[in-house]
C-alpha cells in the first residue's frame, strides 16, 4: 500500500464522521414533564443550582444549553458534586 | 541509496536543521485539522439524552481583566488573561486546563521612571478527570491543591471579591499551588441537610518548567448544609519535600438565603506562621428597587498573620495586620468593575494598598450546537 492509499484511508476516516447525520434528539418542544421531567425535578435542579453556584461566585444569567453539560461536568469535579445533582442540574439547565 | 529510518521516510526534513516548507507541512495540516473537527463533532454529538438537552461541546471559558494596584505609593499594572479549556468525552471524563498569563509593569524606581515588566505565563491546571460514580472523580495530571477556600475555589480574578489574595494563600499551597499527580475528591455521603465531600491527593516533586510541584501529601474534607447555604471544613498537608513540615486549615463559609451576602472565613497554621481572614461581601439585590444600585457590591475584609521561625515561604517576616474595602459593580452577571483600599499595619512600615480595574468572565463554545 503506497502512501497516498494510507493517506486516503486517514483522511477518509473523520470526513465520514463529519458527513454522518447528527443523532435523532427528542423533541425539545416537549415541556420537562412530558420527557420524564417532573416540576419537582426541575424545582430540585434550581435549588441545587442556587446553593451550589453561590459558594464561589455570582451565578450566570444564562447558559447556552450546548455547553451546559461541559459546564456542569467542571462544575462537579470544582464543587465536588455528586451525580444526582448533576442530572437536577442538567434537567433545570437544558431541559 | 542511502538506507532512510522509518523517521526520515515519513518526515524528510527530520534530517536537516531546516524546517519543512509549507508545502510540506500542506497534507499533514489538512489530515490533523480534519481530524481535529471530526473529534470535536463526536463530542459534541456525546450529548443530549431523553432527560435533557445538555449538550458537551468543547469551550473555551475563563477570565480576563486589568488592575491598576498601587502599594505604598508605587504603581503596577496588571493585566491578565486566564484561559479555560474544557473537554468532554462523553459524560464520565473532562479534560480541562487552566493557563494564566499576567503581566506585570512597575515603573523602573518604583515611583518614578518608565513602565518596564514582563508577562509571565503559568500552567495553573491540566487535568484529566472521570467522574467515575457519584461518591468519586478520579483527577489525574496536574491540579490545583485543595487547601482552605482560596487556592482552589477563589482563585480567578473574575470570582475573587477583593483582587489581593490573603496573606495565608501561600500555606499549604507550596510551591506553586499546584500538585502533579493524583487525586481522589467527591461526596462520601449526601442527604437533602447535607453533603460531605473529601479530596485527597498525592503530588510528585517536580521541577520542570511551567508544571512545577512539590512532594506532597493531603486532603481536604467539608460539610455543606445546602438548605442554610452553610460549609465547615478543613485541610490538611504533609509537605514531604526539603524540610518536612505539616500545613492545616479550617474554614467556614455562609450565603444566607435572605440576603445577597457571602461571608468566609479561614484559619491556617504551618511552620512558618498562622494566622487567619474574614471577609463579607453584599451585594444590593435586595436592598434597593433601582437597578443600578442593585449591581453594587460592598466588601470587607480583616487579616492578621503571626509568623513563626522567622516566617518567609510566602508569608511576611512580622506580625501583619490588614483591613480591606472594596466596592465592586457588576455591569452584566459576567462583566464587573472592582476597586478596593486596603491599609496594612506591621512594626516595620505602614502602607496603604489601592487598586481599581476590570474583570470578564468568557465563555466561547469551540463547535455549533443547538441554541434555545
Amino acid at each position: 500500500m503506497n502512501l497516498r492509499a494510507i493517506y486516503t484511508c486517514v483522511l477518509v476516516v473523520p470526513l465520514g464522521l463529519l458527513a454522518a447525520p447528527a443523532p435523532q434528539k427528542s423533541d425539545p418542544a416537549l415541556q420537562p414533564a412530558q420527557r420524564g421531567n417532573s416540576q419537582a425535578q426541575v424545582q430540585a435542579g434550581e435549588r441545587v443550582f442556587a446553593a451550589n453556584c453561590s459558594r464561589c461566585h455570582q451565578a450566570p444569567m444564562s447558559l447556552s444549553p450546548r455547553i451546559t453539560g461541559t459546564v456542569i461536568m467542571h462544575m462537579r469535579t470544582r464543587a465536588r458534586l455528586s451525580r444526582e445533582d448533576e442530572k437536577l442540574l442538567l434537567n433545570f439547565l437544558a431541559p | 541509496m542511502p538506507h532512510r529510518t522509518s523517521l526520515e521516510r515519513l518526515m524528510p526534513w527530520s534530517n536537516t536543521l531546516q524546517m519543512p516548507s509549507l508545502r510540506q507541512w500542506t497534507p499533514y495540516a489538512h489530515t490533523a485539522l480534519v481530524w481535529v473537527f471530526a473529534c470535536m463533532r463526536l463530542f459534541a454529538q456525546a450529548t443530549a439524552t431523553e432527560e435533557n438537552h445538555a449538550g458537551h461541546v468543547p469551550i473555551i471559558s475563563g477570565g480576563a481583566g486589568y488592575v491598576h494596584n498601587v502599594a505604598g505609593g508605587a504603581p503596577v499594572l496588571e493585566p491578565q488573561v486566564d484561559p479555560v479549556l474544557l473537554v468532554a468525552f462523553g459524560s464520565h471524563v473532562l479534560l480541562e486546563s487552566r493557563t494564566d498569563f499576567t503581566g506585570v509593569f512597575a515603573r523602573e524606581n518604583l515611583t518614578s521612571g518608565p513602565f518596564k515588566g514582563k508577562v509571565f505565563t503559568d500552567v495553573e491546571y491540566a487535568q484529566l478527570d472521570w467522574l467515575a460514580d457519584t461518591h468519586a472523580i478520579v483527577v489525574g495530571g496536574r491540579y490545583l491543591l485543595p487547601f482552605g477556600l482560596f487556592n482552589e475555589r477563589l482563585g480567578p480574578l473574575w470570582i475573587r471579591n477583593l483582587q489581593d489574595p490573603p496573606f495565608t494563600a501561600s500555606i499549604g499551597t507550596r510551591t506553586t499551588g499546584a500538585g502533579d499527580g493524583l487525586m481522589l475528591r467527591g461526596v462520601a455521603a449526601q442527604t437533602p441537610e447535607m453533603n460531605l465531600q473529601y479530596s485527597a491527593y498525592f503530588s510528585v516533586r517536580s521541577d520542570v518548567e511551567q508544571l512545577g510541584s512539590a512532594r506532597a501529601a493531603g486532603g481536604d474534607a467539608s460539610v455543606f448544609f445546602p438548605r442554610l447555604r452553610f460549609e465547615i471544613g478543613g485541610s490538611g498537608q504533609a509537605f514531604l519535600q526539603d524540610h518536612h513540615i505539616n500545613n492545616g486549615a479550617a474554614y467556614v463559609s455562609w450565603q444566607p438565603l435572605e440576603a445577597s451576602l457571602d461571608v468566609k472565613g479561614e484559619y491556617d497554621a504551618s511552620y512558618y506562621g498562622r494566622g487567619y481572614w474574614l471577609e463579607a461581601a453584599y451585594k444590593l439585590d435586595h436592598a434597593s428597587s433601582h437597578a443600578a444600585i442593585q449591581k453594587a457590591q460592598f466588601v470587607g475584609r480583616i487579616e492578621q498573620v503571626f509568623p513563626q521561625h522567622g516566617g518567609g515561604n510566602g508569608l511576611p517576616h512580622v506580625d501583619s495586620t490588614r483591613f480591606d474595602a472594596g466596592l465592586n459593580y457588576y455591569l452584566k452577571d459576567n462583566l464587573r468593575l472592582v476597586s478596593s483600599y486596603g491599609r496594612n499595619f506591621n512594626s516595620q512600615q505602614n502602607l496603604n494598598a489601592w487598586n481599581a480595574g476590570i474583570t470578564y468572565r468568557f465563555t466561547i463554545p469551540l463547535w455549533f450546537g443547538e441554541e434555545r
